[in-house]
């Protein structure tokens, strides 16, 4: 009789639990801009770590970024963008997202990102990102346009110069269905 | 470093050699530690991670504060007594408790729930999830930090660090400036050593040139003072064009040091009608090294190649 119960809870719950998916962030590339009237400059991370979550139509991701591991390939330069942007203290971007889960079959997402950085909370809304979908990867590419300002960061300067507040970050990643 | 490490314990050690002397009786009653923890939380019961608790003790004025961690929760080992707490976070309104007492044989728990701060003008501003489309939510579903794998030690902010950064980048954003008002007497040095070395040289044109050398060399080992003296980050290795810039540094830092020993020489045989000879004679090429040594390094982080 208990066999009975059993066999028959889980055919009921087994669809409901199949109808939650997950996604990995398998591999990305993260690259901030900085411009300053004598340099050009890119950091670049490939260790972001990410997951979504999805539940009844609607997908929770998560992105989170290590501010140390930026490198822009001057270890004096990845030093001072870690003090000016508070990165000891808050060593860890955070973004998050929430996608319907039909958003898989769009070529284009327009997605509210809310970004946690420096110890500020700054939400871009309407961030178009490119998508492109192989069975059970999606390759996400776009950037996000940030500014120093939004995340009050004093913009640093190098021979008494100030960089441009603009620092676009261009998100270049790849999830995987699980 | 051990020299900051040292005077911060000086009011430590000093509040203890007065307890220690006058008051045998006050020890027996403070000896224990006090604690200050609990848990920080928004409207929703959500963990605020990142908000930062102040202690203030009321009666001494000593602050302390702490860090809470990615589900929200902190921790303060505080002396027995009387505070204020105080906690803060980016987007959220300050709360501030006027009087929390410590005792040294319990833990104090406050556990605050923050509320959100007004929003402020202009895009993007800080999260407000009501009006957006699909704003991110802090439903059950949301992943945390704690699924990415990533551990408290990784996601917990380190003031100490910031600290040390905060002073490394003032120390050497005045290495800098001194470097950049170095190179206008280090410039016209070498241009006025034309008129100095030369067979028809005035004293007058000897005496600038030595005056000037002596500003540089001023503000020479002022500039480097403030590199050598900038806070290290254990663990950081050295790559990219700050490389050259340090390796020019063994160049021009014993350049600075020999081009006024020479020059001295050089300046003296002059000074008694002589040709300048022997070992002095190299003042001038080892001056014209220093100086493009010194160039290169202003370059090579001024300049992208």
């Amino acid at each position: 009789m208990n066999r009975k119960i059993l066999i028959a809870f889980l055919s009921l719950a087994i669809p409901t639990f199949g109808a939650d998916s997950q996604w990995v962030l398998q591999q990305s590339t993260l690259t901030y801009h900085v411009s300053h009237p004598l340099h050009q400059t890119d950091g670049l991370s490939h260790a972001a770590k990410g997951k979504g979550v999805c539940h009844a139509g609607q997908c929770e991701f998560l992105i989170a970024v290590p501010v140390k591991s930026f490198d822009s390939g001057d270890s004096n330069r990845d030093l001072h963008m870690l003090q000016v942007t508070r990165g000891a203290e808050f060593p860890i971007v955070m973004v998050r997202t929430r996608l319907p889960e039909s958003a898989a079959a769009s070529a284009t997402i327009n997605a509210d990102l809310e970004i946690q950085f420096a110890g500020q909370t700054v939400q871009y809304k309407q961030v178009p990102l490119q998508l492109e979908t192989q069975g059970g990867e999606a390759h996400i590419t776009g950037t996000i346009p940030a500014t120093l300002a939004d995340f009050r960061i004093d913009p640093p300067s190098l021979l008494t110069m100030p960089v441009k507040n603009e620092i676009p970050v261009r998100v270049d990643m790849t999830w995987h269905l699980q | 470093m051990l020299r900051n490490v040292w005077w911060s314990c000086v009011p430590g050690l000093l509040a203890v050699s007065l307890f220690g002397t006058w008051s045998p009786s006050l020890i027996a009653q403070t000896s224990g530690k006090g604690a200050l923890t609990g848990r920080v939380t928004d409207a929703s019961g959500g963990a605020v991670a990142n908000a930062t608790v102040t202690a203030t003790n009321v009666e001494t004025g000593q602050t302390q504060s702490a860090t809470t961690g990615p589900n929200g929760t902190y921790k303060l080992d505080v002396a027995p007594g009387n505070y204020r707490v105080q906690f803060e976070a980016a987007g959220f309104k300050t709360l501030e408790i006027p009087s929390v007492t410590a005792s040294g044989t319990e833990t104090a728990v406050l556990d605050e729930k923050l509320e959100v701060e007004e929003p402020s003008t202009g895009k993007p501003t800080p999260a407000q999830q009501e009006n957006l489309p699909n704003a991110p939510s802090s439903s059950a579903t949301a992943p945390s930090l704690e699924d990415l794998g990533l551990s408290p030690e990784q996601t917990r902010g380190n003031p100490q660090e910031q600290a040390l950064l905060d002073k490394r980048t003032h120390m050497l954003k005045i290495h800098q400036r001194m470097g950049l008002i170095t190179t206008i007497p280090l410039i016209v040095t070498v241009a006025t050593s034309l008129n100095a070395g030369g067979k028809s040289t005035s004293t007058a044109s000897r005496d600038l040139h030595t005056a000037l050398g002596g500003l540089t060399g001023d503000l020479y080992f002022m500039t480097a003072y403030y590199a050598i003296r900038a806070p290290r980050v254990p663990g950081t290795e050295t790559r990219g064009p700050i490389r050259f810039h340090k390796v020019m540094a063994w160049i021009h830092g014993p350049g600075m040091i020999a081009t006024p020993i020479l020059g001295i020489m050089a300046f003296d045989q002059k000074n008694k009608g002589e040709r300048v000879h022997g070992i002095a004679r190299a003042h001038g090429p080892v001056a014209i090294v220093t100086a493009g040594a010194f160039g290169a390094a202003l370059l090579s982080v001024s300049v992208k190649f």
